[in-house]
């Protein structure tokens, strides 16, 4: 299904409203419509100087060219020109600019620690509430974000989903999974960027205690 | 100042050089295109002086011929295909924030591309130039209403385009 | 795909054969071959200036996951491996010797989440040798990621540590600052809030150990 914006958003995007005149259901995706227009490019922009002299030149070679009936003039097709800028890299030269940047961050080697397996793992409780949903699994860094995994059921109250997982001492990001196509983060969680546009959840699980400890 | 008198061109020239750049190089996608449209563009207004009806107007009019150049230069590519890709080095020590914004900078530029560019043209008016859809209406000739047509058809199609980046 | 295949052709040189199995296992179905490549050539690079790698492969696997373009994969990636840099750079600046695995780690999560280098340091510094450096910073990375601000949420933790808190306390730290914030605290007034209990507590003559649990401190609105 193709994901539109609710045509109060186009509204808002367009300046007509703003966040307060949206009902809160349409808040996220407003603050959706909102990154688009924080990340238009609207530096200005500043040709090179010499664009005037290769201007000039031609105005002054056409000027002195033999008169042309004007519907010649504008029978000519647009000059599409191809320049080649010197810092326009080609593949090798980006991949040799890659590797300069990584092998320019090599230090002297210094000998890795081996981190100790964490001994104990602590079942924890994963609950969301997505009405609407057909499937619902949880994925993270302990099952190496497999959603296969880790299965929610409904639970009980109408939408509500739950799993309980066995999980490593430390701490773990993960997300809901739902319908196999919708990431979506636990709102009763810390939550940070992802790398990928979204964001994770955060649990921390502790040795010994009764249940998770979600720090 | 009109036709005949080249070196008050040059006058124009420098003056007027930079005003649309921003936009031309949004439409096109890159600075050194846009490089090239202003050029091709100042050259094809020296040679059309004489059709210039308002000469107090030249910004306006230039504008024009410089969209015509934009627009035709899209449809060209539009129909040769995609070209070379810009190769993207990524910058190992940019910070974090900076590093993720520009990210989503760089995904818009290439979305906006993917636009027609009847469209791409009013989302770069309004949100790259900052006109209202008044002065947008005035400059192209369009109504108001077709206009916002467009707009809402692009936010439409980047969203569904940056759905994972937003 | 230029910038994967630039980059195929021109690390195989550098990758460490031995090495590359176990990885390249990991990863294979997971992402693209591309990604593949690209992240062993990151992995190495980790490898040889003694940080984690688990960290990359991870969030190579969370990428392909996630279905994200392989650009977008490779990018997250170098950020992982930036974060663990610097997290090591402010580790060994707070600490002499060799920082462990984890509290680089930690420190990569505490950048994610919000806090600078300075912070990190900051924080590994407070901790000391009877302190896990790599749960201090959990745990300030994860308060900044409940709200707290990153100068706030290391003033916290350092004053709680100073006050003599043990780990425990430590760690009980972000579900306070929520207890607060449920409340009608703002995240940065719950923090500050405790901080100052906790000043207090090392500031007066015969105190030491544990904060008292029960009633929490009162808000400053």
């Amino acid at each position: 299904m193709t994901t539109v914006f609710h045509p109060l958003v186009k509204r808002f995007l367009d300046g007509e409203l703003n966040l307060a005149d949206l009902p809160p259901e349409l808040h996220a995706e407003a603050r959706a419509a909102e990154r688009l227009l924080g990340v238009v490019d609207r530096a200005p922009v500043t040709l090179p100087a010499a664009l005037d002299a290769r201007v000039m030149s031609e105005v002054r070679r056409r000027a002195s060219a033999p008169a042309r009936r004007w519907w010649q003039r504008l029978a000519e097709p647009w000059e599409i020109r191809v320049r080649l800028r010197p810092w326009i890299l080609g593949p090798a030269l980006a991949a040799a600019a890659v590797l300069v940047l990584i092998l320019a961050r090599s230090q002297p080697p210094v000998p890795a620690v081996a981190v100790a397996a964490a001994p104990e793992s602590v079942y924890v409780r994963f609950v969301l509430y997505a009405p609407g949903a057909h499937r619902v699994s949880v994925a993270g860094t302990f099952n190496q974000w497999d959603a296969t995994t880790a299965p929610l059921a409904p639970a009980g109250a109408a939408g509500v989903w739950a799993t309980t997982v066995a999980l490593p001492v430390g701490q773990h990001q993960y997300a809901f999974l739902v319908d196999g196509r919708r990431w979506v983060n636990d709102p009763a969680a810390p939550m940070v960027d992802d790398g990928f546009g979204r964001r994770n959840s955060v649990v921390a699980v502790t040795a010994g205690a009764a249940g998770a400890r979600a720090l | 100042m009109l036709a005949g008198d080249i070196e008050q061109y040059a006058e124009l020239v420098h003056r007027y050089r930079d005003r649309y750049a921003r936009f031309a190089a949004r439409m096109l996608g890159s600075v050194d295109e846009a490089e090239d449209a202003v050029q091709d563009a100042f050259i094809r207004a020296f040679e059309q002086l004489r059709q210039c009806r308002d000469p107090d107007n030249f910004a306006g009019w230039f504008f024009l011929i410089l969209r015509n150049r934009c627009l035709a230069e899209r449809r060209r590519v539009a129909r040769a295909g995609p070209g070379p890709e810009a190769v993207v080095v990524p910058a190992a020590e940019q910070a974090d924030g900076p590093l993720v914004q520009e990210e989503r900078r760089r995904a818009l530029q290439q979305a906006l591309l993917e636009l027609t560019p009847e469209q791409r043209e009013v989302f770069v008016l309004k949100h790259v130039e900052d006109l209202s859809y008044e002065e947008i209406a005035g400059r192209l000739g369009a109504s108001i209403p077709s206009l916002k047509m467009r707009m809402h058809r692009a936010y439409d199609r980047l969203r569904e385009r940056l759905k994972d980046v937003l | 795909m230029r910038l994967l295949a630039a980059l195929g052709v021109t690390v195989l040189g550098v990758t460490a054969v031995a090495a590359q199995q176990p990885l390249a296992a990991r990863l294979a179905g997971r992402v693209p071959a591309g990604v593949v490549v690209a992240v062993t050539a990151l992995a190495d690079s980790a490898a040889a200036r003694g940080l984690p790698v688990d960290p990359l492969v991870e969030k190579a696997i969370e990428g392909g996951a996630k279905g994200a373009s392989p650009e977008r994969i490779v990018v997250a990636v170098q950020t992982v491996l930036t974060r663990l840099g610097r997290a090591q750079v402010a580790l060994q600046a707070a600490t002499p010797g060799v920082p462990p695995a984890d509290a680089v780690e930690a420190g990569a999560f505490a950048l994610s989440a919000g806090l600078q280098d300075a912070n990190v340091q900051e924080v590994a510094r407070a901790c000391g040798p009877q302190c896990s450096a790599a749960e201090a910073l959990r745990v300030a990375g994860t308060l900044t990621a409940l709200g707290v601000p990153p100068a706030e949420a290391v003033e916290l933790v350092r004053q709680t540590l100073r006050s003599g808190g043990k780990e425990r306390d430590v760690l009980a730290l972000p579900g306070r600052v929520e207890a607060e914030v449920a409340g009608g605290a703002t995240p940065a007034q719950a923090a500050a809030g405790l901080a100052r209990a906790a000043a207090a507590r090392a500031a007066a003559p015969g105190q030491s150990g544990a904060p008292p649990h029960g009633r929490p401190p009162p808000r400053h609105p």
